[in-house]
């Protein structure tokens, strides 16, 4: 049990114990959702037979439980034939009542499909979606690495150019002015302030939009775009909810500590290109930012996106949770038939807990397996750096 | 001269050099300019609609942050405590269960919170607006606490690699103060708080969503009980949604965002808030970040 949790937390965790924690983890949660989908089966079976019971009354010809005339001579009736039984019969009152009101209010009876729960055909019908969930999850997870990296890098090389924010520099401008307020300078620095805030408005707007719930981006432009469509979800998927920026944001956190770790120093004590200007001749070139992986040959800023990645590898696990967390709010605020996580909400609406259940269960799987495919990538990353 | 006095004040450099402060200013005015232009524009009861809702959504993000405190703090301390003690068993299961957690999306914890607590309040058991918002509080909380818990455990390790604890052992003082006072209260404030502010960001995230989400999707069930106003519900509300839709019109018809401001105030104004809430939240945060220099 001690090497069993020794290993849980620490980073020299060998994969194959990790990969052991997993398979326990999914087998328990499976045990789990086992046992509440049966109880939810033996809790249908014993309320359908009793509202067949209750059913037979309703049945009843010429009988209107609405009218209180006929509610009263049926009560007077139990009280005949169930002579003594008062509790007995107005139990049988109250859910004759219960029954009727359900069947008015309840959406589960006003679903044209039968609420059978957990049923061969439903589960083929659940996979069908799930796949296309695994899908799109796939494309917007692997999309939001690709682009977070380089917008990462992109904020650190500006960083490094100690490039102030737009508003900043409209500030330093609007204070420089003082100098040189009369004659053509004047005209020239109030042109350049426009472009600065300008620029700025087009920065916040940017920015707010990646912060946008997919929501509020889907309705105020449902009249025009088909929101439905799988490309519009994957569009939302990454720009949406703040997953973008809140990636991208990790990366650059580690790409700064890296930069102040000291064989960067070192590094530059042995020649290695250290400027951070695009384009110059010890610089980094513009288009490395498409191909970021070998793009920094020769400069200092290599190691340090290599180690930054390598960090970065493990930390995608929490960002896969929550890009998860965005895919369901879209599909579920969007209400697009057929979707995975529609039918999740649909499923809770008719009060069928057990298909629920299983949709969630098959959601903790795809957090698992990525959890295990993102263990296996770093077990593979650092035995090729000799960890 | 007007510039010089503008520019030349000392609180505007405070103000530009830390950024924390900054973006605070900015949420701060931000929301003032969108109250006043709402107290001229948007009708009044709607008006107080959205201040309610703001200030329900902030509450709740407020007792958010202060549940995952607890429960991260405990928790952190807790696994730090059984991982030094003889026997494992206590650590592995702790783990086993955080690692499963850790594998569950946020919004499917809080989802789970709502259906329970549609039930409670089915039956009767839970009737006042405050004690739902608690127990919203609650269900949040137990979604994100893991990253303070997270944050608590890292810091103790940094600090268990140095001397600083075998030190502070050596001279008698015991280990629960070393990690509670030293340790976390007085050397991990910045690093809680700065953790505390993400969360908050996330709690109003994951808030909005999920009573937008269940005013849209359960809304029949939803329609017969009152939660409490947020700005997830009053964005779901029909008057709001129809606001939104009408920002589709400006492709068509730019010339309609002269009316826009001022015609569909309060699906704009609720969409504002939250947009530019997170915005700046995520903008402290990171300030935050920069000036305790804790990258």
């Amino acid at each position: 049990m001690s090497a069993f949790s020794s290993i849980l937390h620490k980073e020299n965790t060998g994969l194959r114990t990790r990969l052991l924690i997993h398979g326990a983890g999914i087998i328990l949660m499976a045990a789990v959702f086992w046992v509440f989908i049966s109880a939810v089966e033996v809790s249908r079976i014993e309320s359908r037979e009793s509202d067949n019971e209750i059913q037979k009354y309703l049945d009843l010809s010429k009988m209107d439980f609405g009218d209180p005339a006929d509610r009263l001579l049926f009560r007077e009736s139990l009280d005949v034939f169930y002579a003594g039984q008062t509790q007995r019969n107005d139990s049988v009152v109250t859910a004759i009542d219960n029954l009727r009101q359900r069947q008015f209010s309840d959406p589960a009876y006003k679903t044209g499909d039968t609420l059978d729960g957990l049923t061969w055909n439903m589960v083929r019908r659940l996979t069908g979606m799930y796949l296309q969930f695994i899908a799109v999850y796939g494309i917007v997870l692997l999309l939001i690495y690709l682009l977070a990296q380089r917008i990462a890098v992109y904020r650190f090389i500006m960083m490094k150019q100690h490039r102030e924010s737009y508003l900043t520099q409209a500030l330093e401008l609007v204070r420089n002015a003082r100098a040189n307020r009369v004659g053509s300078m004047w005209g020239s620095a109030v042109r350049k302030l426009g472009l600065l805030l300008a620029k700025a408005l087009v920065k916040g707007i940017v920015l707010m939009l990646l912060f946008t719930p997919a929501y509020v981006i889907a309705y105020s432009v449902k009249t025009t775009i088909d929101t439905s469509s799988i490309l519009f979800m994957i569009l939302l998927g990454i720009v949406s909810n703040g997953v973008l920026i809140h990636t991208a944001n990790k990366f650059f956190t580690f790409l700064v500590s890296e930069s102040r770790k000291g064989y960067v120093q070192t590094a530059i004590v042995k020649n290695l290109h250290a400027s951070y200007e695009w384009d110059a001749p010890e610089g980094i070139p513009m288009r490395t930012l498409l191909q970021i992986k070998h793009g920094f040959r020769s400069h200092v800023f290599q190691s340090i996106f290599i180690n930054a990645r390598f960090q970065f590898i493990p930390a995608l696990k929490e960002h896969a949770s929550f890009l998860v967390t965005g895919l369901i709010i879209i599909e579920m605020a969007l209400n697009i038939q057929g979707h995975f996580c529609y039918e999740l909400l649909q499923q809770i609406l008719y009060r069928q807990y057990d298909i629920a259940a299983a949709i969630i269960f098959g959601i903790f799987l795809t957090i698992k397996a990525t959890e295990i495919a993102i263990d296996i990538w770093e077990h593979k990353e650092k035995r090729k750096y000799g960890y | 001269m007007a510039i010089r006095t503008f520019t030349g004040n000392s609180w505007l450099d405070k103000l530009t050099s830390k950024k924390d402060l900054l973006w605070l200013t900015i949420w701060i005015a931000g929301l003032g300019v969108l109250w006043i232009w709402d107290a001229l524009f948007l009708n009044a009861p709607a008006f107080a609609r959205l201040q309610t809702a703001f200030l329900n959504s902030l509450l709740t993000g407020l007792m958010v942050v202060l549940f995952s405190l607890a429960l991260g703090w405990f928790l952190g301390v807790s696994l730090n405590t059984l991982e030094h003690s003889k026997s494992k068993i206590g650590f592995a299961v702790l783990s086993f269960v955080t690692d499963i957690l850790r594998s569950i999306p946020q919004i499917i914890a809080v989802l789970i919170g709502y259906v329970v607590l549609t039930i409670l309040l089915h039956n009767g058991i839970i009737r006042s607006s405050f004690v739902q918002m608690v127990w919203i509080a609650g269900t949040i909380a137990i979604a994100v606490f893991l990253e303070v818990a997270d944050t608590i455990r890292q810091r103790i390790d940094y600090f268990r690699t140095l001397d600083f604890v075998d030190a502070m052992l050596c001279c008698g003082i015991k280990e629960r103060r070393i990690i509670n006072v030293e340790i976390l209260w007085k050397n991990s404030r910045s690093h809680m708080l700065h953790k505390l502010i993400a969360i908050f960001g996330i709690s109003i995230f994951l808030q909005c969503s999920i009573d937008f989400i269940i005013s849209v999707g359960l809304s029949t069930d939803v329609s017969l009980i009152n939660f409490p106003m947020t700005l997830g519900n009053l964005l779901a509300n029909v008057d709001s949604k129809q606001d939104i839709l009408a920002l589709s019109n400006l492709f068509t018809e730019p010339g309609y965002v002269s009316v826009i401001f001022t015609r569909h105030l309060q699906g704009l104004s609720v969409a504002f808030c939250i947009v530019f809430s997170m915005l700046c939240i995520y903008m402290i945060a990171n300030g935050i970040v920069r000036r305790h220099k804790l990258a």
